[in-house]
């Protein structure tokens, strides 16, 4: 069947077979490989993209249901080798990845979530945990993660948006960012002398 | 908090031990890196793998010719299209090569062939490949392979296939007995334990637990018929090594036709160590079909073929006095090595383990006994803290089981044996030889992070909330630094285990850094950057680091056992060393003044007292660039290269407090807190190290809770996807409380101990001693793991185990 869909603002157009997952047609179809598969059952959140602004598994999403949507995938968030957004940048900071293989999907993940609370009180570290629950990391065991959504949170928080469009301003690269202010004393504590 | 101060004193410019940020982060952050999955040569061929739906069977008949009808299906191949191809090797071989004359060059008997023609030994074992045009094709066909299986008796537990009339999985292997390893003096141990005042046993099962990386294995095979020459992507840890066992033992071809590229790989945790079918397959595939060929693992695929970890069983014992000191400990362990010995996986199962079971404490007498047998499961490998995890949960238990029994506090026991500082270097009497050590001041700092004193009024304020909170206490002694080559020949590996690095500094004052390491995850690129320009004391943005690739690396053994920054960057330190000496000879040449009059300092060489003549480093790589006016001696350009094989292991240690509240009406454990107190030496980079330790300790964590292999009776993996496999997310764990110690190695150059995954050795330990503490006055004195809720439920309701 021939679909079309909008993938990080750039029309598509394409035959696809009935049964074809979302995440075929990312990284097959359309080579946007910065989408992984790490467990084919909508388990690990490596291949979670934005679908019309809202997070899901792409590997759970069929591309015909897909279709007429507006699809953002890890290489709409930023350019190749450009400026990181807020997001990336704070998980750059605490380090927030080691083999990078769930990376891209928790992004687009969490992404999600500083967005949505952007105009609220920053999300609680149960809350990031909560949010943070369809993705799963075995390096990390999520702590720098965590403390990268917090540094994020309260970086967006600090920053003039109508000046800074996108990315949130943490500091430039290579910088050491502001403290986050919401950090709780346990999560100061962790890696203090390490 | 420092003690013992190492031999090998910390110079350079004072870059290490600074947290720098992971160059390797913006485009892992950005999506990308490579990785095997992403590599797309033009004309690839796409490979799937027929494992066996059955766990242990003849093989009567391989019907394919309905798959080779199937829409895009290029080839597909059985055993019998690989008779010339030898069997996977098993290259550690438990009891030293001495005991194995003549040496087997291809490991032990029961080796996997890449694929199977007789019977099948586990559900997954390859049969059958297909090739085809898309994945999706080759998948598809898979399904019109008709096998006609004869079905044989299953066994998947190793102490039920020694037992008399077990099935048998290698005709060659009778009994299913892989080895019978021992270590310890036998004699005093029964002694200590037949004199003892107090003696305490248990019976322990270290349940079996899947690695699982979240980038599941890949491979691509690429031939080159114009130069008869083969290239091999694969999610590999050990590159180098892979290129020897493939080319030297498996394939049959010279050593120089085959290039292994490791690229980004996603995880690894000691499973992407060991060669695998696959490997082999998609080579020996592209060259039959002249095209690249690839193959990417599911997740199914790779719970059900790559190796797996821990799996024993044991009962062991623990003699010591009224007043707490511990005098013979004895440990007898049924391993179970799954169908195939694995590249490694039968000396992680003994030495590995038996060597480290008396851990941070002096117990006079010691002595483990491994039966490693074959069952009807997935080839035993190494897993996160592999060996040292499951010795230091035996140990742990026991102490544990031991305080109660004497009525003492369990920290108090701990407190009271461990091994004092005057004693090292210390002989443990099992095998190891501990290098440097201050486990006293370890052991304290954590007891007071932890808050250990107040323990008992935490308890008594969770009881007002429903909740029964345990405080449990695990330490360790973990081996690393694989290691002196000839000591690891003495256990029984068949191959060098030294690290190397190359360093060439660039015409224009740049620096290029070669390591034959290659990375899972642990940012090389930006540590080793670190040790080279610490070293040259220049600005770390001038060095570049690559690796990964056997035709641009130096050889090198890989990434395993927390070895790189203990084995690799001292490789890395030292050909520095080997760049400044040759600066300084050729300075004194530039400067026209006597060699010893020559100083390198801040990445500048000159004359001592007259600084502002200095030749920069720039300047001096230039130079050597040109060669002008050396003398005959100094060769032009600076290209050095060392091989770091060190004179014994390293010996990181540490003390972890796991407290957890245990919830009376469900069952269900929390960790509510978390400290642990790691010494490992010198660290380079603590931002890395931090990340390291944290994920340690949530994998160790998630054996304690949740991990388990479970196989049936007739050996099917239960737990065969992330649905019924149980793995930590991240609401299931707590921030940590993390300190550290600092005792140097004086075994490298840097002063390290390796670190990666030292903090995954003592979690399972602390967390069921904390529960059991939980659960202690309803006479619970040991709970198996995972620690599931209705586990727990049923202890509560006063049910046995």
């Amino acid at each position: 069947m021939d679909l079309s869909l909008n993938v990080n603002g750039r029309p598509e157009q394409f035959a696809a077979e009935p049964n074809e997952l979302l995440v075929e047609r990312l990284r097959d179809g359309l080579g946007l490989t910065g989408t992984k598969v790490g467990c084919d059952t909508g388990q690990c959140g490596t291949c979670v993209v934005q679908l019309d602004g809202r997070s899901v598994k792409s590997c759970l999403v069929l591309t015909a249901s897909a279709a007429g949507s507006r699809v953002t995938t890890i290489e709409g968030v930023t350019t190749r080798g450009g400026e990181l957004s807020g997001l990336q940048e704070a998980l750059r900071q605490e380090h927030g990845t080691q083999c990078g293989f769930c990376t891209p999907g928790m992004v687009m993940a969490l992404g999600e979530l500083v967005e949505n609370t952007a105009d609220r009180e920053a999300p609680t570290e149960p809350e990031i945990r909560e949010w943070l629950t369809g993705n799963l990391c075995r390096c990390t065991g999520y702590h720098s993660v965590v403390r990268g959504v917090q540094r994020a949170c309260s970086a967006a928080r600090t920053e003039i948006p109508e000046e800074i469009s996108g990315a949130a301003a943490v500091s430039a690269p290579g910088g050491p960012g502001p403290e986050p202010a919401s950090v709780p004393a346990s999560a100061s504590a962790s890696g203090q002398e390490v | 908090m420092t003690a013992v101060t190492g031999e090998a004193p910390l110079q350079g410019s004072g870059l290490l031990g600074q947290p720098l940020d992971a160059r390797e982060d913006p485009q892992l952050l950005r999506g990308e890196a490579v990785y095997v999955g992403d590599i797309n040569l033009p004309g690839t061929a796409h490979m799937a793998i027929l494992g066996s739906p059955v766990a242990h069977a003849k093989i009567l008949s391989i019907e394919t010719k309905a798959a080779e009808q199937m829409p895009g299906v290029l080839k597909v191949a059985t055993a019998a299209d690989f008779t010339d191809v030898m069997p996977l090797p098993c290259i550690w071989i438990p009891g030293g090569v001495e005991s194995h004359f003549p040496p087997h060059p291809y490991g032990l008997p029961g080796a996997r062939p890449v694929l199977t023609g007789d019977a099948v030994r586990h559900v997954g074992d390859p049969i059958a490949v297909v090739v085809a045009e898309t994945p999706r094709q080759a998948a598809a066909a898979l399904a019109a392979i008709a096998v006609e299986y004869e079905p044989l008796p299953v066994v998947t537990r190793a102490d039920a296939a020694l037992a008399e009339g077990a099935p048998q999985l290698h005709e060659a292997v009778p009994g299913n007995l892989n080895a019978y390893w021992t270590c310890g003096d036998k004699d005093r141990t029964e002694a200590a334990l037949a004199e003892a005042e107090v003696k305490v046993e248990l019976d322990l099962v270290n349940q079996r637990t899947i690695n699982s990386p979240i980038e599941p294995r890949g491979a691509v095979g690429d031939y080159n018929a114009a130069t008869d020459e083969y290239t091999l992507y694969a999610s590999t840890q050990g590159p180098h090594n892979h290129r020897f066992l493939l080319a030297a033992l498996v394939l049959g071809i010279p050593f120089n036709k085959l290039r292994v590229i490791a690229p980004t790989v996603g995880g690894s945790f000691g499973t992407k160590g060991y060669l695998y079918p696959d490997m082999a397959l998609v080579l020996l595939l592209s060259k039959a079909l002249r095209r690249p060929v690839k193959w990417v693992d599911t997740r199914t695929g790779l719970m059900n073929s790559t190796v797996q970890g821990r799996d024993h069983r044991q009962h062991v014992v623990l003699a010591g006095t009224r007043d707490g000191r511990m005098t013979g400990l004895w440990a007898t362990s049924y391993a179970n090595l799954g169908a195939y010995p694995s590249t490694i996986g039968p000396g992680v199962a003994t030495a590995l383990m038996g060597r480290s079971i008396s851990g941070m404490y002096d117990i006079p007498a010691a002595f483990c006994e491994v039966y490693a047998a074959f069952t009807n499961t997935v080839s035993l490998g190494a897993q996160r803290g592999s060996g040292r995890a499951e010795a230091a949960f035996l140990m742990e238990r026991l102490v544990d089981r031991f305080a109660a029994e004497i009525g003492m506090d369990p920290a108090a026991v701990r407190r009271k044996n461990l091994v004092p500082n005057e004693k090292f270097p210390y002989d443990n009497g099992l095998g190891w030889t501990y290098d440097s050590g201050d486990y006293q001041v370890n052991f304290d700092k954590a007891m007071a992070l932890s808050g250990y004193a107040d323990m008992a009024a935490r308890k008594a304020e969770a009881r007002t909330r429903g909740k029964r909170l345990g405080v449990g206490i695990a330490t360790y002694v973990a081996i690393c630094g694989v290691g002196p080559s000839t000591r690891m020949s003495q256990e029984g590996m068949l191959g060098g285990t030294w690290e190397s690095a190359n360093i060439r500094v660039n015409p224009t004052g740049e620096v290029t850094v070669t390591v034959g390491s290659a990375s899972t995850g642990q940012s090389h690129h930006t540590v080793f950057a670190q040790v080279a320009a610490d070293e040259l004391e220049i600005d770390p943005a001038l060095v570049q680091v690559y690796e990964g690739d056997t035709l641009k690396a130096p050889y090198g053994q890989g990434t395993y056992g927390s070895r790189s920054y203990s084995m690799a960057a001292p490789a890395v330190a030292l050909t520095a060393r080997k760049i400044k000496a040759k600066l300084v000879k050729a300075g004194a040449v530039f400067l026209g003044v006597p060699e010893e009059k020559v100083v390198y300092a801040g990445g500048k060489v000159y004359e001592e007292g007259n600084e502002e003549n200095a030749k920069t480093f720039a300047d001096l790589a230039m130079a050597m660039w040109y060669g002008w006016g050396l003398p005959h001696e100094i060769e032009p350009a600076l290209d050095e290269t060392t091989h770091f094989d060190p004179p014994d292991f390293n010996y990181p240690f540490g003390t972890h407090v796991a407290v957890v509240e245990v919830d009376e009406l469900t069952g269900e454990t929390e960790v509510v807190a978390y400290t642990a107190v790691d010494d490992a030496g010198n660290i380079g980079n603590p931002k890395i190290v931090l990340g390291q330790i944290e994920g340690s300790i949530t994998h160790g964590l998630g054996q304690a809770l949740m991990e388990a292999a479970v196989y049936d009776e007739q050996g099917l993996l239960l737990s065969s996807d992330l649905t019924t496999y149980a793995l930590p997310r991240a609401a299931d764990v707590p921030f940590f409380t993390l300190g550290k110690t600092t005792t140097p190695t004086p075994h490298n150059a840097l002063g390290a101990k390796g670190a990666g995954e030292i903090a995954t050795v003592p979690p399972a330990a602390a967390v069921v001693n904390a529960v059991v503490d939980a659960l202690s006055d309803l006479g619970v004195q040991h709970i198996d793991m995972p620690l599931t809720p209705e586990k727990v439920w049923r202890r509560l309701r006063g049910e046995a185990q």
